[in-house]
Formats: structure tokens, sequence, C-alpha cells
């Protein structure tokens, strides 16, 4: 579902290149945590999933899209097939909880019944109903959060992808996140998420990747308990290489 | 036969099915297309009152370079107007002997009109200079009372007939200079005591042409840089509003939207801000004008053509123009702006 071959990124002006040659392969319906100190690469990974930076040399495909096929025009549609959730959240400030979620079905072009159907029932997942007329900044972290996941499960994605979604949260709010995380991937969505949370990993037993450097250090699928050691990465099996516009369908709808 | 029978049928059902796909195609589109102008309608409109202290802030800044715009229009319209009317105040005054008849002034008149540069001849006999000297004392009764008959016949016997040109051009008096010394018949009637007005009133006609080249071209100029410098300024206000929404911009890009519905709301914002910009500057200057018109007026100020504009129906014109401004100036300045953001990554 999310497959990097060899991909290298330098950016001008290190001495360093902030991917070396970075090759994996998530299988879809699976849950991968990506791991790493600051500066490991963890976040360049996820700008190239996004297609916010691109790679020097490799390939990446996800959902069985290339990206080298990707064009500047072609990236919003792109974008949409995504569920991203980031660290400090990117709600948009001036609309409310519900306009945030709305936001992601409108831009896909669904019509208002739809989406009066589909946004209570996504804030009913995230238990956010009663707080729909909220604006972000009335809301604790965990709560924003929370809306940040709604609205990129709304368009029910095959793919999500979580930067550092726990960083700036507390302990019982962080449990909440991941355990929300979970519940999701358990309807059939894949889903990435990086973070340098040792509890947050361990509490979970799923894969997880360990980048060093701009390398994978280390690729432990049904783990025990996460530590870093060198164990070398698997090689990615041909048959994994899908062609574009071949992606696979979530197991089951996350919202019924 | 039936074979082939079965794959024509085949062929046509496929083709009406295709016809068929092809017209939801389109209508879906369509339907797409307006839920999309709605919605960015509805988060203009809503981003515009969210957003009450900036939308604010680049609605005042924009109905003020208005009124500045208007200000200048206005000003060299009316300078204008002004030095033409002067200009055309502007005569060359021929004083002939008195008693010259309404006959030969005819004739006068007929030679005058053969130089192209006049614009109008009018001429008054000895008799209607009197009545105009009586109109003009008719307060004064020292004089009226002493005004018998005798007197009134010395009186139009010493009053001249004259004749007051009016040119095209006032740099050019020469031709009609020329031909007032050179004709026999000029000669002959022309007052040799008085002599015509053309050098009395030179250092007037310069003064009010230069004036009038002055109103003219700086009057464009000024209404040139006032333009670029409104642009400017209200470019600079959205762009600063847009600034401090660029991490919106960053996000909504992030999570897969549109450029087109990205830039949708914040033209939409520009737009009502220069609405509502238009209708403040046009009814701010409408008042101001009508105000200040009475007292321009007694400077000698011509204010005619703006009153006839702003008393007609054309002032309904006259706010469409101030709208349709501000709203191509928002509509350009937001759309320079969020292209900054929305360019980036």
């Amino acid at each position: 579902m999310i497959l990097l071959d060899s991909v290298t990124k330098k950016y001008p002006g290190d001495s360093a290149p902030a991917l070396d040659a970075v090759s994996l392969h998530i299988e879809p319906n699976e849950f991968a945590f990506l791991v790493g100190k600051s500066g490991a690469g963890k976040s360049t990974l996820m700008k190239m999933i996004t297609k916010e930076e691109n790679p020097d040399s490799g390939k990446i495909i996800i959902g069985g899209i290339d990206l080298d096929y990707v064009k500047k025009r072609h990236i919003p549609g792109y974008r949409r097939r995504l569920g991203v959730v980031f660290q400090d959240f990117k709600l948009l400030p001036r609309r409310t909880v519900y306009e945030n979620v709305a936001f992601a079905l409108e831009i896909a072009g669904m019509s208002g019944k739809e989406i009066r159907k589909t946004v209570p029932k996504v804030l009913e997942l995230v238990d956010l109903l009663d707080q729909a007329k909220k604006f972000p900044d009335q809301l604790s972290g965990g709560q924003q959060q929370r809306v940040s996941i709604a609205r990129s499960v709304a368009r029910q994605p095959k793919i999500l992808i979580a930067d550092e979604p726990t960083a700036n949260l507390d302990k019982l709010t962080t449990e909440e996140i991941i355990g929300l995380l979970k519940k999701i991937n358990d309807f059939g969505t894949t889903i990435l998420v990086t973070t340098h949370n040792e509890n947050v990993v361990n509490s979970l037993q799923k894969r997880v990747i360990t980048l060093k450097d701009g390398k994978i250090v280390n690729d432990q699928k049904n783990h025990g308990i996460y530590k870093l050691d060198e164990t070398p990465a698997p090689k990615i099996p041909s048959r994994a290489v899908r062609t574009p516009g071949h992606a696979l369908k979530p197991r089951k709808k996350v919202i019924q | 036969m039936s074979e082939k029978k079965n794959l024509k049928e085949k062929k046509e059902n496929l083709k009406n099915i295709s016809k068929k796909g092809l017209r939801t195609m389109q209508r879906t589109r369509k339907r797409h297309i307006v839920r999309e102008k709605a919605r960015i309608l509805k988060y203009g409109t809503s981003g515009f009152s969210r957003n009450i202290w900036l939308s604010s802030a680049a609605t005042i800044v924009m109905a003020i370079t208005l009124i500045i715009l208007f200000v200048t229009v206005v000003a060299s319209v009316i300078l204008t107007n002004t030095a033409e009317m002067m200009k055309d105040k502007i005569d060359i005054t021929i004083y002939f002997k008195p008693g010259t008849s309404e006959e030969t002034l005819a004739e006068l008149t007929t030679e005058i009109k053969k130089d192209p540069n006049t614009k109008s001849v009018d001429t008054s006999t000895s008799e209607v200079e009197y009545e105009k000297f009586l109109a003009d004392n008719a307060e004064s009764e020292d004089i009226i009372n002493v005004l018998d008959e005798e007197m009134e016949k010395l009186m139009i016997s010493k009053m001249q007939s004259t004749m007051r040109i009016k040119v095209h051009n006032v740099d050019n008096l020469n031709s009609i200079r020329e031909l007032v010394d050179t004709n026999e018949l000029f000669k002959k009637y022309t007052d040799k005591d008085k002599a015509p007005t053309y050098d009395v009133n030179r250092a007037q006609i310069a003064t009010i042409t230069s004036w009038a080249r002055i109103a003219r071209t700086g009057g464009i100029i000024l209404a040139a840089v006032f333009l670029v410098i409104s642009i400017l300024i209200i470019f600079s206000t959205i762009r600063m509003a847009i600034f401090s929404r660029r991490e919106e911009i960053y996000m909504m890009k992030l999570v897969g939207a549109d450029k087109s519905f990205i830039r949708g709301p914040f033209l939409v914002e520009a737009e009502i801000c220069g609405i509502i910009a238009g209708l403040v500057a046009a009814t701010t200057s409408y008042f101001g004008f009508r105000f200040l018109s009475p007292k321009l007026e007694g400077y000698g100020i011509n204010v005619d053509s703006i009153n006839a504009i702003l008393e007609s129906n054309q002032l309904i014109l006259v706010y469409l123009l101030f709208i349709l401004a501000g709203i191509i100036i928002g509509r350009i300045s937001a759309r320079l702006a969020v292209s900054k953001y929305l360019n980036k990554a």
C-alpha cells in the first residue's frame, strides 16, 4: 500500500542526506510506526508521501499511484486520497469543528445532503458530536487532534498517515488518540504513524520501522518491546509494486 | 442474418448507453461547479464577518483611496471646465466710430468670420451700448436724473459701436489682428483713438491657457499617480490580511483543496470589501461634493458638469463605477496576494 524503493533526499546545504536509499513496504490494512530521533528523516519521509517534497532518486508508490506521474496540478486530487493527521492539528481556525470536517468532503465535491449525513457520524466516531459548533481554539489539544483525525477519515481514505499525532498531548489523551487510530485500522485503513514516544509504540505491539540518520536501521513486524537495534531492513517483494491506479479498498467502511 | 441483427442492436444499445452516460457526466459536472461556487460564496461571506477587524480595516483603506481617486478626477474635471469657461469669457473687442450703422457692423461681421480662428461674433451699435449703460447705472439716481433728451442724443453720438470676437485658439491672434489692420472696411470704421483689446488681454489669456493646460495634463498625471498609489495601498492591506492567514492556505493545500477552492473565498471577501468600500466612498463623495460645491462656486470654479451628473439618473452610474472600481481593485489585489502563498509547495 505504501512502497518506497531506494528513496534518497538531500536538502541543499546539508552535508548528509535526510533520507539515504530508504526502501520499505507497508501492506494493506497494516498499522506501522515510524520511529527515530529528531532529524532521523521521519518528517521528510512523510513529506514525500504527501508530495510536499520530491525525492532526488528512488520510487514512491502510494495506494498504487506512482508519485513520479503525479504532476503539480494533480497533487490536490492525490492528497484527497490520503488521510493526514498532523502534530499541530492544522485545523482551520476560523471554521467550526463541523465545518473543518465538512471541508474535507466539500473539496471532494460531495453534495450538501451527503455531508450533512456523514459529518455527524464521523464526529460521533471521535466522540465530538456535542462540540460540533465550537471553534478549534475553544477545544483542548486532545479534542483538536480528534477533529484532525475526523477530518482525515471523513473521506474514508485507504491510507492514513499521522505525523507525531501525540507529541503535544498528555499521557491519557495520547492513549485515547492511539486507541482511535487502532479503531480506524480495524476498519481496514492502512496506517503509518511517526513518533518518538516509546510508550505509544509499546502499547500496540505493531510493526516498528526505525530511522536513523536517514536510513532504516530496524524493521520489526509484530514486535515485542520497542528498542533501537540494528536489525537490517527486509527486502521488498517485487509483487508489492502495483501499477498506477490500482488501489485496494478498505476492508470495511469506517463510517457505515 | 439474425446474428447480424443482434450485433446491430447491441451496437445501438451501446451507443445509447454511452450517450446517456455522457449526459449524466455533464449534469454531474455542472452540479459540481454550481455547488463549488455556492460554497466559495458561503465561505467568502462568513470569512468576511469572522475576520471583521481585518475586513473593516481593508474596507476603510479601500474607501479612502476610492475617495482620493474621486477627488483627483473631479478636481481635474472642474479645473479644466473652469479654465475652458474663463477662456470662453475672453474676447477681442474692436471699437468702431460712434454712429457706425447696424448694416456696416453686419458687413464687418461677414469679413471677420472669414478668419478660421473666429468662433463667434457679437456686435452692438451705439444705441445698444447706451441701453447697456442705462442698465448698468439703473440704481444710480444722480446719473439717471441728468439724462434728458439732449443728453441722451449726445451720449449716443459719443458711444462707440463694438464688436466682440470669440476665438477658437487664444494663443494665435495674429491672423485676426492682421485682418483688422489691413482690411479696408475695418480701417475705415475702426476708432483710431481706442485700440482693439488683444494686447490688454494677452497676459490674462496666457495665464488661463497655462492653467487649462496644467489642469488637463496635471489632472491626468495626478489621477494616474493616485490610481497606482491606491492600488498599492489596497494591495498591501489585503496582502497583510492574507499574510495573517497564510497558514490556513497551507492547511487547505495539505488536505487536498484545489487552488480555485482555496482562492475563491479570499476573492469573495475582497469583492465584499470592494462593494462596501465603493458604497461608502460614493456616498461620502456625493455628500462631500454637495456640501462643498456652493463654496467652490463662490470662488468662481465651474462645478456645473459634476453637479449635473450628481443630480441626474447618472448618479446610479457613479455608484456603480465606485463599486466596480472597488471590486476590480480588491479582486486583483487578493488574487496576487493569495497566489504568493498558493504557489509555494
